[in-house]
């Protein structure tokens, strides 16, 4: 059976096997936006910062797309311009964000507030998920972040500049340690 | 017993990610491990924990359309060089797109322009007919007496020269070539030197206005009798000047279009040398019939 898989994978030609036919633009941004969007929002925290990151990283796509990778790592090398961006963009806010901190709890106040229960509850287990996901240190914590979002582990070793043989275990150790600091948080277990 | 799975064995076993030999050799193990088998079912409770408290963070609507249109504009952005070169050409081709788009105003306009177009279009064919080689010459020749005059000198010549002979020798080429005109007896006859000539409307080639002067001058000499010709010869002088106005016509238009090409002017003078010969005969003829 084995052998048989690897006779017919040997017996692909090679453009399908190294599959690097690079993607147009449109078919870029429609195929990855939406990971580039989330992974942008679940750094930045904000749906507004995250569309300027989305903006920023599909600019960069479009200057470099003779020298981006094919579509086979695309999404690792958008994720990592992703993260890279949206890191920059919170330092830029930091500022603004100590600023306009009494301001942002006093909105989120009256956001929750008018919520429904429905939501509430989800807030608030999104909040309770984001001080977890805060516990745990970089790279464990973007390794969680996009094996959520269905990357395999060759895509998170280039998205975070890691060894390929890294990942399982950084991701375990992420994982328990989320458990560990979720449970505490929300009693969830 | 083999060695119990490490943690990243077991997480890469549990996320599909080991290769056909290691995630048989894995399977095989957790199947007689009872350890590992405990730390799977622990990994497979935290794993759905973890899906699930992230799932809002990445469930959330994405706002395609609005990001497709900050990044459309954004790389518009990009591309615009010179931002005034394309406002006017885009303004250009709106300008043209809203001509094609056919509304019934602009459609009854449309085929108002196209009748005024078929009218200057028949104007123009009549009147570039009416303008054509033969009505050319003949305006030349019409207004080519207004610009001779004759000087006192030349006059003098004429009377010199006398013998009707040589008239039968004449050769008919080039300007020079116009002695036998030269030897119309009739004092009448002025032939210009050196004459005061305005520049004509019509724009002669080279070499053409000596022809014109004498023809004018022989049109003035025979004009000038007052007597008129036979019916039968009258017909026939006024049919020959015809033919040989529409040679002259005729060559004068390919001498324009070839202008480097000396046998199209050649052909030219020589329709012009057969009006001066014909003239000169209906001249020697009226003046030799001449009653006494």
């Amino acid at each position: 059976m084995n052998g048989q898989a690897s006779a017919f994978v040997d017996s692909m030609p090679n453009e399908i096997a190294t599959a690097a036919t690079p993607l147009s633009f449109d078919e870029a941004f429609t195929l990855h936006h939406r990971a580039v969007f989330r992974t942008a929002r679940s750094v930045v925290r904000d749906s507004g910062l995250a569309e300027d990151v989305t903006q920023e990283v599909f600019l960069r796509l479009y200057r470099n797309l003779d020298s981006t990778p094919g579509e086979e790592l695309l999404r690792a090398w958008l994720l990592r311009v992703t993260l890279n961006v949206a890191r920059n963009t919170l330092r830029g806010q930091s500022r603004s964000i100590a600023r306009d901190s009494e301001y942002q709890k006093k909105t989120d106040e009256a956001w929750f507030a008018s919520a429904p229960e429905e939501d509430y509850e989800r807030r608030v287990a999104l909040e309770e998920a984001r001080v977890a996901l805060d516990k745990i240190k970089e790279p464990m914590r973007s390794c969680l972040l996009l094996k959520q979002q269905g990357l395999s582990y060759r895509e998170i070793a280039t998205a975070l500049c890691l060894k390929e043989t890294n990942v399982g275990s950084l991701i375990a150790r992420g994982r328990k340690e989320f458990a560990r600091v979720y449970g505490k948080i929300g009693g969830r277990r | 017993m083999k060695e119990c799975l490490g943690e990243e064995i077991l997480q890469a076993y549990f996320d599909g990610e080991l290769t056909g030999e290691r995630m048989e050799a894995a399977a095989l193990h957790l199947a007689g491990c009872r350890t590992c088998s405990a730390s799977l079912r622990e990994l497979e409770s935290e794993a759905d924990l973890l899906f699930s408290a992230l799932a809002p963070e990445f469930e959330a609507p994405v706002p395609t359309e609005r990001l497709q249109r900050r990044i459309n504009a954004a790389i518009t952005g990009l591309q615009v060089v010179s931002p005034a070169r394309h406002v006017s050409i885009s303004t250009w081709r709106d300008w043209l797109a809203s001509l094609l788009t056919l509304t019934p105003q602009r459609t009854f306009g449309y085929a108002g322009l196209a009748v005024v177009l078929a009218f200057a279009v028949i104007f123009a064919m009549t009147y570039r007919r009416s303008n054509s080689p033969v009505a050319t010459t003949q305006q030349i020749l019409g207004k080519a007496p207004v610009n001779v005059r004759p000087s006192p000198v030349d006059q003098q010549k004429q009377t010199d020269n006398s013998s009707p002979a040589d008239h039968d020798s004449a050769v008919a080429h080039a300007p020079k070539k116009l002695k036998p005109i030269r030897r119309n007896r009739t004092n009448t006859t002025p032939l210009p030197s050196n004459p005061v000539v305005a520049e004509n409307e019509v724009k002669l080639l080279p070499g053409e206005r000596s022809y014109l002067k004498t023809i004018a001058a022989l049109d003035n000499t025979i004009n000038s009798e007052k007597r008129t010709m036979r019916p039968a010869l009258q017909a026939e002088y006024e049919r020959n000047l015809a033919l040989v106005d529409r040679a002259i016509a005729a060559t004068r238009s390919a001498a324009k279009r070839n202008p480097n090409d000396p046998d199209a002017a050649d052909f030219m003078f020589a329709a012009y040398q057969s009006k001066v010969d014909l003239l000169n005969t209906i001249a020697d003829a009226r003046v030799y019939n001449r009653p006494r």
